[in-house]
């Protein structure tokens, strides 16, 4: 099918400067673990979305130099020969499909902890960051920040050798330039701080130099954050911010505008908890419809539905579509819009782990919905392409349609395999996606800051996706309502079986804290409840309620937030030192922080239950045992642990006999019946093992491409003459006897 | 207990169904084929008195082409006893008069107690095939039942009729009934059972084989195709395209100027 021509608007080119951009779609700078130093992850994620229409692709943030080093968060780096060569491995594959190609150039100021580097960042007054620990900037003289404007200057000329399109000043997320601009960060007295003018010369010269340096071959763009959100002490939209992008507007190609900084980068990257698509559309949408600026403008707000699309173009609201999220859970948006097929675009859900892995620092993106992403090089996967099965004459049939059992038969059914049964006890799809994503709410009240308790509503996209998926798939039969025993699974004639029946809660506080129940925990009780029956409505709940959380993840305190927004008085426990831990590097806690206290939650942490008694829970702190308070309570909710739904497998597995009788060849556990863990994963055991299915041993991972350096056999060539000439420590086959340790 | 259940495989259209041979057909190019949903619930139940009589026959039966042999297989692996398959190519385009014509000649020496139909077929949606057989055979028979118990070969049966009110009735067997959906849960065929379909009886007969010839089925047909079309588009329908919140305002306008004329 054709694309529907309402949408022929989101395919126009545009031009950016030099550079003419295919259509308007456009994947802005965002982090996926990669950098400089995982050159195939880089090149082969960001061109995946290349081939799937996205008219531009950008780095992550791009450190200019070792000054800028924020180990051990992985940025890209562009500080030397090396650098430019693993880049170009991404800008070859962008053009490649016709992508153009952008790079973040980015100084972090003390936001940098130079934790790698060993360095000192500088910025421009001497007050320490507000996202980083104890980071503290040099204050940068009129010399300094020659030195610094220098190293964007030599950066850009660094990335137009690599063959990037377009390059940005990147001043948004309370970075150097913008760290400049507010007064917020910017104390100076000299002509770099105090006025409007003043506050803008360290980026507006910036650009200068960048332009003269870069401009003719590149497009040059600046990402900035038109509002910090802290009200007058800072850059606001309708002062200082619109201010700016006039003064600058004849210095850029292309802006790419956002709202906030690092410290709650939730504002910006806005969970979907919180956030509606479209959300920065109040502050972002001022400066292209209030005539501040003639050039295009491209910006973000988890937009998937192609008709917003539309709308944000139509409406003058940006040029050009931004988008980091939508791009990674569907790197085929732009492509499924062009042939008609809107319903088949795996939407992002907000969910924000993708987000999380770079906040942790360290580990490669994730995605909950798009199990490929980051894994198109080293695991050679592809969102879209999938190979036939060798094994695709087997029947398989795959028990319960949680995350897991939907992915592994949905993608077992694209593997062409002959038939895949996906049989699930409930009557409808989707498992656990069910329930959790009716949590998230509490009253209804919209003084969250910027956003409004919407809920988990949107992870039902997970199921969706799927349910449309799993019916266009002829080879792949849903029943419902139907709760198979082992000797219904011996006697269906599969050769293939997948259990994927999940988990549920411990009933009597077993927990990760004393690895023992609690005693007095029995949520078979009228008064005690596990989360899902919390959800189901299936006890009453007193007006009194403690939740002990004991995850660390989302469930105990939005347990804890929907019965407070009922009006219940409610004590948050939980052994860590806050109750949503995981859901700092989400995104979604300082909003769910302004949630709870707003209702008056009461948070206990470092606190873990001694036993468990009608009317009262008895608790201890866990650095201090002898330091005891006793909760008086109507009820409690134990979100302690959950245990594998795995009774099936162990029992299919312990009849060995019988599986050959019947012809059944293997039986795999995937997601939370294996072992208990957040859905992002368990959709990817499900996708792995289908992907998997006809290698040599299916249960076990086929190992996957290590990006490092193999010792002795690659060179640091590109350093040559910049490393030390007599380093004191040398290579082995220098070091003679004496010094070869025993 | 021997029912026959007269079954169809339906296909799946949609509004980008081409016609061809003059506009009195859809191209069966690309057109998905499956057991008609009522037909799914008629052999449930015929399966369910089968089950419950302890011993019996389920034969299914159609008038089809190829195409119509998956659906029969599907019937086969849910627990058919055995299949049958009437064609002949003068049965192109047959209307629902000419096929209870043949279905009647197939199931008379049947001699089944019971004949189960869909109240209607999703595709051709004409509800009178059923009450045709029973005619054709003489049979007495209940149209749209939603209840069926069955006792010393006489059976009660619940209709619905308009406002929810229940029609109970009881109707001696041999009869015919034609069964509306939801009247129980049909069960699906393990793998193993599809795969088990393909070893029972399915046998396919010619208008021959049932004493029939083309003259008596085209002299059975009560109306003839002329055309068929896709509908007109209609005037005064606004689409409404933007963002939710645009969507939903203009709605709430919609909504005020009408309720204020």
């Amino acid at each position: 099918m054709a694309r529907d021509p309402k949408y022929d608007v989101l395919f126009e080119p545009i031009q950016i400067g030099p550079k003419t951009l295919k259509n308007r779609f456009y994947q802005v700078p965002h982090c996926i673990g990669a950098g400089s130093e995982k050159p195939g992850m880089q090149a082969y994620h960001r061109a995946m979305k290349a081939e799937g229409g996205w008219g531009a692709c950008c780095t992550e943030y791009c450190s200019i130099h070792p000054e800028s080093d924020d180990t051990s968060r992985v940025s890209a780096r562009i500080w030397d020969d090396g650098d430019i060569r693993n880049l170009a491995a991404m800008t070859e594959r962008l053009h490649h499909y016709g992508a153009l190609a952008g790079i973040e150039l980015w100084y972090g100021g003390p936001h940098a902890p130079c934790m790698e580097s060993r360095a000192t960042p500088r910025g421009p007054s001497q007050i320490p960051s507000d996202f980083e620990i104890n980071i503290h900037p040099r204050y940068a003289d009129k010399d300094d920040i020659l030195e610094l404007q220098q190293m964007y200057v030599d950066a850009a000329i660094r990335a137009r050798d690599a063959g990037f399109d377009i390059v940005y000043v990147y001043g948004a997320h309370a970075y150097l330039p913008f760290q400049f601009l507010s007064p917020y960060y910017n104390k100076r007295t000299d002509e770099y701080g105090g006025s409007f003018e003043n506050r803008a010369r360290f980026w507006r010269e910036t650009l200068i130099k960048v332009r003269e340096a870069v401009g003719d071959d590149c497009a040059i763009a600046s990402r900035f954050a038109v509002d910090h959100l802290f009200g007058p002490i800072s850059i606001e939209v309708g002062e200082d911010g619109a201010r700016f992008v006039e003064y600058c507007d004849d210095l850029v190609d292309l802006w790419d505008f956002t709202v906030g900084d690092i410290a709650e980068w939730g504002q910006n990257a806005g969970p979907s908890r919180f956030f509606e698509e479209n959300h920065e559309k109040p502050y972002t949408g001022q400066l292209k419809a209030g005539n501040h600026t003639n050039k295009p403008v491209v910006g973000v707000g988890r937009v998937t539905n192609p008709d917003t699309m539309v709308a944000i173009i139509t409406s003058g609201q940006f040029d050009i579509i931004g988008a980091a999220r939508p791009s990674i859970s569907d790197p085929f948006l732009p492509r499924k819009i062009e042939e008609g097929r809107p319903e088949d675009i795996r939407e992002c859900i907000g969910c924000n782990q993708c987000i999380s892995r770079w906040e942790i620092g360290g580990p490669p993106m994730v995605c909950t919905q798009n199990a490929t992403a980051g894994e198109e090089y080293r695991r050679g996967w592809h969102p879209e392409k999938f190979s036939r099965a060798a094994n695709a004459d087997k029947g398989v049939l795959v028990v319960g349609a949680g995350p897991a059992g939907m992915e592994c038969a949905m993608i077992l059914g694209k593997r062409e395999m002959s038939a895949v049964h996906l049989v699930e006890a409930d009557k409808e799809i989707g498992g656990c996606v069910n329930w959790i994503s009716q949590l998230g709410h509490s009253d209804g009240k919209e003084n969250l800051f910027r956003g409004t308790a919407r809920g988990l509503g949107e992870w039902a996209r997970i199921r969706n996706y799927r349910q449309i998926q799993l019916d266009k798939l002829r080879n792949v039969e849903v029943h419902l309502g139907s709760r198979l025993s082992a000797d219904d699974i011996f006697e269906y004639g599969a050769e293939i079986v997948v259990i994927a029946t999940g988990c549920r809660f411990a009933t009597d506080g077993l927990n990760p804290a004393t690895h023992e129940p609690i005693p007095g925990a029995d949520t078979t009780l009228d008064w005690q409840l596990t989360p899902d029956q919390v959800v189901s409505g299936e006890k009453p709940i007193g007006d009194r309620v403690l939740v002990l959380e004991n995850e660390g993840y989302f469930m105990g305190a939005s347990i804890a937030q929907k019965l407070a927004g009922q009006g219940k008085q409610v004590h948050l426990v939980t052994q860590a030192g806050d109750i949503v831990g995981y859901m700092e590097y989400t995104l979604e806690a300082p909003m769910l922080h302004r949630d709870l206290h707003r209702l008056g939650v009461d948070i206990h942490t470092h606190t873990m239950l001694e036993k468990v008694e009608p009317g009262a829970c008895h608790a201890y702190n866990i650095w201090d045992t002898g330091h005891k308070d006793v909760f008086e309570v109507d009820s409690v909710v134990l979100c302690t642990q959950r245990i594998s739904d795995d009774q099936l497998y162990r029992d299919l597995k312990a009849d060995k006999a019988r599986l050959e009788q019947e012809g059944i060849d293997a039986v795999y556990v995937i997601g939370d019946a294996s072992a208990p863990r957040m859905i992002v994963d368990s959709v990817f055991d499900g996708h792995r093992l289908a992907r998997e299915i006809d290698s040599p041993n299916p249960a076990m991972p086929l190992p996957f491409i290590r990006e490092r350096r193999l010792w002795g056999e690659s060179t640091n060539d590109d350093f040559e003459g910049q490393l030390r000439s007599a380093p004191d420590v040398l290579p082995l086959s220098q070091l003679g006897p004496a010094e070869v340790p025993a | 207990m021997k029912v026959v259940v007269a079954v169809k495989a339906v296909a799946a259209l949609d509004d980008e169904a081409e016609l061809v041979d003059g506009d009195t057909a859809v191209d069966p190019d690309g057109l998905e084929w499956d057991l008609n949903e009522w037909d799914a619930f008629s052999l449930e139940e015929a399966l369910m008195l089968r089950d419950a009589a302890g011993d019996g026959e389920v034969v299914a039966l159609t008038v089809g082409d190829e195409e119509a042999q998956d659906s029969l297989l599907a019937c086969l692996a849910k627990g058919a006893d055995r299949a049958v398959r009437i064609w002949d190519d003068a049965l192109e385009g047959a209307d629902p008069l000419a096929v209870a014509r043949v279905l009647a000649a197939a199931i008379e020496p049947e001699a089944p107690d019971l004949v189960l139909c869909g109240v209607q077929s999703s595709d051709a949606v004409n509800g009178a095939t059923g009450v045709a057989v029973a005619a054709h055979l003489g049979l007495p028979h209940v149209a749209v039942v939603k209840r069926l118990e069955l006792e010393a070969g006489v059976a009660t049966v619940e209709r619905e009729l308009e406002g929810g009110l229940v029609e109970v009735l009881r109707i001696r067997l041999p009869a015919l009934m034609t069964i509306q959906t939801g009247i129980n849960e049909p069960r699906y065929a393990t793998l193993r059972a599809i795969k088990q379909a393909r070893d029972k009886p399915l046998s396919e007969l010619g208008l021959d084989d049932v004493g029939l010839d083309a003259a008596r089925v085209g002299a059975a047909a009560g109306a003839r195709l002329r055309r068929l079309r896709h509908p007109e588009k209609g005037e005064g329908a606004e689409m409404l395209d933007g963002s939710p919140e645009d969507v939903a305002a203009r709605i709430a306008d919609i909504v005020k100027e009408r309720m204020s004329a």
